[in-house]
């Protein structure tokens, strides 16, 4: 089944929801929470605008997770069929990132891979970007375009519903009898609202033009003062890589229960100071520049270098959530005309 | 279902061996035989309270048993010295790439240890020493704080030093006792004429500062910077290249590593701290 039309959202969503929970977009003051599907709640799901606040990496690669029971190993508790409605093309393209990592071939993380396989994506596109996104300077768009079971695009009247996978497909067909027909003029009408989420985007970030790609800008960078000038207004929250959706450091802790040992998993930032500090003391990100230009090489240099793309999306939300003062454009934007500076200078110098 | 990379092989500490008065070693046999390449490493949990990485200092020819040496360095190994035979523990791994021995034969294989370093070099040495003639010549250059650091002191001061095709100099940074033998730092043991360097590979283990000056002797005597193979230490967590800690520019030690060439790590930051 192709794309097909639905007039209001909430018999698809009560449909879901009879198989499997479903996760939903909230307003909660200006931005979009995640909340467990209600399918009694008599009001019409909110569709999201742009990214909900949370980070996707949230249903697969919790805060805190049971990694491993011994002396006698316990299977993992099998994850149940759930879905996430709203996610955006952002969304899905860091859920390709952490896939590099975490379903890497011979290194496959079990606990990743079984919320993974679960998971259901009802993505939607963007129809007004906010003032922090920029993945159109990561190569991305306002809508999404793979990755997705179901993607949903407001139109007039109601909503384009187009399947992305075979199970978006076999959904579809299954509630066969909630849809409608795709006139042509909608299908116009849905590319005519991208090009205006993307004219918004380009709008947004034309202050951003960079001059090369962003790995050899950072490479190039890697010295530079900027990162300690940062350092002097970061306060080290972490906030940062708490809410970055690409973001996937953990430590491995171990607890003594009554009657087994257990090892668990927890998210971790490289921007604490003991991050990278071995027993002994030494501490090769000692210093908090050190830490930030360590983020920004890991994100756009090491990354591209071991699996052929950016560890960022654009998403903003380390902008958002920032309670110092280090904007990754304005970083981006600095790193760039230092690159200019150093170029002019050469070309002046082989004159 | 997919192998969980987290889960621990049960073990159990079978003998320890004082070492020096900082570092003993353990003797463990994992519930099932454990085989790792000499140089990679394994996550050492006491359960409920921590894990630690280790690189085995055993040949890995012995799968039954293992043996780690272990140096107090924090909470983890400072109650891990606590332990005693019959203690129940558990490992992960092996880890990481070891040290490439078949791309050392034909060559003069010059090994500079210090310290706990002394642990992967004891490893290594027992492999090389196995298959001695595949080799130019194993020269080992070690050196400890003061006569009672060395580790391994019975190998050490006895059997290594009578072996064909090794040649062994020991130094002690300060002497005491009977010790009558050199006195200072390893780098004043080194010379370039210990062995034909076109035609060497260098292996140094030790604490951060001696393996960075040990480093700069070796490059002056003329050893190709991919050469020298370092056995890197770093806040190794997960150990498959996932959670961040031991990140070394695009490297993870862990996965990586932990045995680079200089030629591979030179050019980040930090790297000896």
């Amino acid at each position: 089944m192709e794309t097909a039309f639905i007039s209001k959202l909430k018999p698809l969503l009560d449909a879901v929801a009879k198989t499997m929970d479903v996760y939903v977009p909230v307003k909660v003051g200006e931005h979009y929470a995640c909340r467990k599907y209600d399918p009694s709640g008599a009001t019409e799901p909110e569709l999201n605008e742009i990214r909900m606040c949370p980070p996707v990496k949230e249903f697969l690669f919790p805060l805190r997770e049971l990694a491993a029971v011994f002396p006698e190993p316990v299977d993992p508790a099998s994850v149940k069929p759930f879905a996430v409605f709203g996610l955006k093309a952002c969304d899905l393209r860091s859920l390709e990132i952490l896939d590099k990592v975490f379903m890497e071939k011979d290194f496959e993380d079990p606990l990743y891979v079984a919320h993974r396989k679960m998971m259901l994506i009802i993505s939607s596109d963007c129809s007004a970007p906010g003032e922090s996104c920029f993945c159109n300077l990561l190569g991305g768009k306002p809508y999404p375009e793979g990755g997705f079971d179901l993607n949903i695009s407001r139109v007039v009247d109601g909503f384009l519903l187009e399947p992305g996978s075979a199970r978006g497909k076999g959904l579809l067909f299954a509630h066969a009898t909630l849809f409608g027909d795709v006139p042509d003029d909608l299908l116009e009408e849905r590319a005519k609202l991208r090009e205006a989420a993307q004219n918004r985007l380009t709008q947004i970030t034309a202050d951003l033009k960079l001059d090369a790609p962003i790995a050899e800008i950072v490479e190039r960078g890697r010295n530079s003062d900027l990162f300690d000038e940062q350092a002097r207004t970061c306060v080290e929250c972490q906030a940062c890589t708490r809410i970055c959706p690409t973001c996937h450091c953990f430590y491995l802790y171990d607890t003594r229960q009554q009657d087994y040992f257990a090892k668990m998993k927890m998210w971790d930032s490289c921007m604490r100071i003991g991050h990278a500090q071995v027993a002994g003391g030494a501490n090769p990100r000692k210093m908090l520049g050190d830490r930030l230009r360590h983020r920004f090489l890991h994100k756009f240099v090491y990354f591209m270098e071991r699996y052929g793309i950016d560890m960022c999306v654009g998403c903003g939300r380390c902008i958002d959530a920032e309670t110092g003062d280090v904007d990754m454009r304005i970083v981006l934007k600095r790193l760039n005309e230092e690159f200019l500076a150093v170029d002019r200078k050469a070309a002046k110098a082989a004159k | 279902m997919t192998r969980n990379l987290y889960q621990p092989m049960n073990a159990e500490i079978v003998e320890t061996i004082d070492e020096s008065p900082t570092i003993k070693s353990f003797v463990i046999a994992p519930e099932a035989p454990f085989k790792f390449d000499t140089g990679q490493f394994v996550e050492l949990t006491l359960p409920g309270e921590g894990e630690a990485p280790f690189t085995p200092s055993s040949s890995p020819t012995m799968t039954e048993k293992m043996e780690i040496t272990i140096m107090k360095a924090g909470r983890v190994t400072g109650l891990l010295h606590e332990c005693g035979q019959g203690q129940k523990v558990a490992i992960r791994g092996p880890y990481g790439n070891g040290y490439p021995v078949d791309r050392f034969a034909g060559k003069h294989v010059y090994i500079v240890g210090g310290g706990v370093g002394l642990a992967p070099i004891r490893s290594l040495f027992l492999t090389l020493v196995d298959r001695v003639g595949d080799f130019k010549s194993v020269v080992c250059r070690f050196g400890a704080r003061t006569p009672e650091d060395f580790i391994y002191k019975k190998a050490l001061f006895g059997a290594w030093q009578k072996l064909d095709g090794v040649q062994m100099k020991l130094t002690v940074d300060k002497a005491n006792g009977d010790w009558d033998g050199h006195v200072g730092v390893v780098t004043t043991i080194l010379d370039p004429k210990d062995v034909d360097i076109a035609n060497a590979v260098a292996v140094v283990c030790g604490p951060p500062i001696m393996m960075k000056f040990v480093t700069v002797n070796l490059l002056d005597f003329g050893f190709h910077p991919g050469s020298i193979y370092l056995s890197m230490e770093k806040n190794m967590s997960c150990g498959f290249g996932k959670c961040g800690h031991c990140m070394l520019g695009k490297y993870y030690v862990c996965k990586d590593g932990p045995v680079f060439t200089y030629e591979q790590i030179s050019k980040y930051p930090n790297i000896w701290e």
